[in-house]
């Protein structure tokens, strides 16, 4: 029985457990369900869960530990020739009697020890199989027995449900953590890897970056250059470019749906602006590089500047505008949230709208509006698709917003696109950078949460 | 329904009577003040209200309400929910602006001012009617900017010391300077409900108002705190002219002069207060302060 039609099988045993346990405490009740500790299909749950759990545990735990016991005994009833290897041969040879097993073989001639052990593999794989089924099954069967000889009226069926309820929830919670803890591990782990052959230094403070390495001996030139602050710099740039243009005019228009616009106006302009945001980022790229860019260079030629055709204005004007909802639609809602008591008594006491907007509105909603601000400033910080196509690829160490700067999102993507080695230094700096980019927006996410504690402390 | 009826016989007999009453205050009464009974006027009168509807939308809120208010009066407006009280105060001071689609037909005057004038500006009249709410509504600034914020914006204190003083003087007359003199950086959300309150009248006086309209100013807060207020509103009545809704006919009696009684939307009778609670001239007012219905 293959594990598919084994959990199938596991299944429908379970939910004729679900129904032997409601009926037998339907017939211990005899009529009267109030009598009951629990509700009847609390108990039909109790007898379920007692004939789905246990198996289940057993087949995780034996379909886990079988592949390496089945490598073991299969190669160790291997010819003398073949059992004396290495750990990578030993890896292919196994490679090799699995494909014969699975049938994938390559039409190339064979080794008849391998499709002798092929075979042995697949005798006892057979076994194993058949083996756990009968267990698994056995189990099932023996839950629903065990656990309807438990029920009777004072069982505690619903308390021992929740609980494995609970259980569950717990369970789900941790997945979303350990998942966080699994990233930053391989990040880390593969960035160590990286700062064995580049030092922390020169990576954080060097100046140059050229992370062309040569992947044969006969390469010539390129030996690689590390130092990552051209790409700070040109993320900041970008960055900076996107904030002056995103946050004065999500801000004002925050203002203007919340405190100015009518009802019906905001409710049909707030989901537009949110259609922004909706807009997939590669289509803004395309439009940032085919639109925007030869625009910006052109205005720029007409006052006589020099303006390359792959700007970090350009980039990040339209990466402000993708950005533009983060800001309006969070602050809007977070001053909407200010009580009418405030600007009624902003009003009584002869306030002007301006006023009350700048004086106590504004100081009330600031800590959601930081924290729309630091969300947007992430965002922008992660931000890739755009700068691909629109700031360009070259490392300049330059603060001029006509030039051509690259990010360090942009360079993880170009970094592990083509042909590579996993274990050069090339390749490992795009964690080195991946794990940059998460230690600083995990600081501006911890800021703001700082900052949003700190004032909220002083505002409600 | 046939007490309803009964009612409103008695109603018009009682308002006939008020028109032909010739005490000498009833001073002419015509068609404008036919639904009152008891003393609109006032004989130093700084609001004179003439003839007042407001609206909410299709609504009716109040209808053809007059009354004059004194200077330095204590009046206070009683009645049941719902009785457009409040909606008659929030018009003193224009906050009805707030609300949308509120409107007012009639004309309110303070000090010969039309203040539904097209060309008014609110900011000057709010800055001489000052208003104190029902749930305390400090700003999420501290004790001081919460006092200080009215002169700012309206330009009456230049430097440090005058700010200073004006804080102090208007803690001072809010009763609050004692228990807060230490603690003037800490946000005024973080006082009590009562102190909180005081601190939003002394925000008020701080501006230096003529009129102050009190919405049930004590509603939230425990009778130790209301005491409290009822004993400023004692003090506060020889500088400024206060008008006061209040859910608590005791209040009423301890703290004005002049009692107004509303009901659906009229002003069924107003009156020197000791009368209106003593001798009410009107069903319903009796009924009401002898707590029938209400």
């Amino acid at each position: 029985m293959s594990p598919s039609v084994l959990l199938l099988t596991l299944l429908a045993l379970s939910f004729a457990g679900y129904q032997t346990g409601k009926r037998r405490s339907l017939k211990i009740a005899g009529g009267k369900i109030s009598e009951l500790h629990s509700l009847p299909s609390f108990y039909g749950l109790y007898a379920s869960l007692w004939c789905l759990i246990p198996p289940l545990f057993i087949v995780v735990v034996w379909l886990s530990l079988e592949s390496s016991w089945l490598a073991n005994s299969v190669i160790s009833g291997l010819p003398e020739n073949l059992k004396v290897q290495s750990n990578s041969d030993r890896y292919v040879t196994l490679n090799d009697i699995k494909n014969v097993v699975s049938g994938t073989t390559l039409g190339t001639q064979t080794d008849p020890a391998i499709l002798n052990a092929a075979e042995h593999y697949r005798d006892l794989q057979q076994i194993s199989r058949g083996l756990l089924s009968v267990i698994a099954i056995a189990l099932a069967l023996a839950g629903i027995y065990f656990s309807s000889r438990r029920i009777n009226k004072n069982h505690r069926a619903r308390n021992a449900v929740e609980r494995v309820m609970t259980g569950a929830m717990v369970l789900c919670s941790t997945i979303a953590i350990f998942t966080t803890i699994g990233i930053v591990s391989s990040v880390l782990f593969e960035a160590i890897q990286f700062f064995k052959s580049v030092p922390v230094t020169d990576f954080l403070f060097g100046l140059d970056w050229s992370p062309q390495t040569a992947m044969r001996a006969d390469q010539v030139g390129s030996s690689g250059a590390f130092g990552a602050v051209p790409l700070f710099t040109g993320t900041l740039l970008v960055s900076l470019i996107a904030m002056i243009v995103a946050v004065p005019v999500g801000l004002m228009s925050a203002i203007y749906l919340s405190e100015f616009a009518s009802p019906g106006f905001r409710a049909a302009a707030k989901p537009a602006l949110e259609i922004l945001a909706g807009i997939p980022t590669v289509v803004y790229g395309f439009f940032a590089a085919l639109t925007v860019a030869p625009f910006v260079r052109d205005l720029g030629q007409q006052f006589g500047l020099t303006v390359s055709s792959e700007s970090a204005l350009a980039a990040g004007l339209v990466m402000g505008v993708m950005i533009i909802p983060f800001v309006s639609s969070l602050s809007d809602d977070v001053m909407n949230a200010v009580p009418q008591a405030l600007r009624d008594g902003a009003y009584a006491l002869g306030a002007t709208q301006a006023e009350t907007i700048r004086q106590v509105i504004f100081p009330a909603a600031l800590p959601g509006i930081v924290g729309s601000i630091l969300l947007a400033v992430s965002r922008a910080i992660g931000e890739t698709m755009i700068l691909v196509m629109a700031a360009g690829l070259a490392a300049n160490l330059t603060f001029n917003p006509f030039e051509a700067v690259t990010t360090v999102t942009v360079q993880i993507v170009t970094l592990l696109v083509g042909d590579q080695e996993f274990d050069s230094p090339k390749t490992l700096a795009a964690f080195a950078l991946g794990l940059v980019l998460f230690i600083v927006t995990l600081i501006l996410n911890v800021y703001a949460l700082h900052i949003v504690r700190k004032y909220r402390e002083h505002y409600e | 329904m046939n007490s309803l009826q009964e009612r409103d016989t008695t109603l018009t007999k009682a308002m006939n009577k008020a028109i032909n009453l010739d005490s000498p205050h009833a001073i002419k009464i015509d068609r404008d003040y036919k639904q009152t009974v008891g003393r609109i006027t006032s004989t130093h009168a700084r609001i004179v209200c003439k003839n007042v509807h407001v609206y909410y939308g299709e609504k009716q809120a109040i209808s053809d309400l007059s009354l004059e208010i004194g200077n330095h009066e204590v009046i206070s407006f009683i009645g049941p929910s719902g009785c457009g009280k409040s909606t008659f105060l929030r018009t003193i001071n224009r906050m009805n602006d707030t609300i949308a689609g509120c409107r007012v037909e009639g004309e309110i005057t303070i000090d010969e001012t039309n203040i539904y004038d097209k060309g008014l500006d609110v900011v000057p009249l709010r800055a001489k009617v000052g208003m104190v709410f029902q749930k305390p509504n400090p700003f999420p600034k501290s004790i001081y900017d919460n006092v200080a914020y009215g002169p700012k914006i309206h330009g009456l204190a230049s430097d440090k010391t005058e700010f200073d003083a004006v804080v102090e003087s208007s803690l001072r007359k809010a009763g609050l300077w004692e228990e807060v003199k230490d603690r003037l950086n800490e946000p005024g959300t973080g006082l009590s409900g009562g102190q909180q309150q005081r601190l939003c009248i002394a925000r008020t006086i701080a501006i230096n108002p003529e009129i102050i309209l009190m919405d049930e100013p004590c509603s939230a807060l425990d009778p130790i705190a209301t005491a409290k207020i009822e004993q400023l509103i004692a003090e506060l009545r020889e500088h400024f002219t206060i008008v006061i809704v209040t859910h608590s006919m005791q209040q009423a009696a301890r703290v004005s002069n002049r009692t107004a009684y509303f009901h659906l939307g009229r002003l069924v009778e107003v009156g020197e207060t000791n009368d209106i609670f003593t001798n009410p001239k009107h069903p319903l007012t009796e009924d009401y302060i002898t707590g029938r219905f209400g």
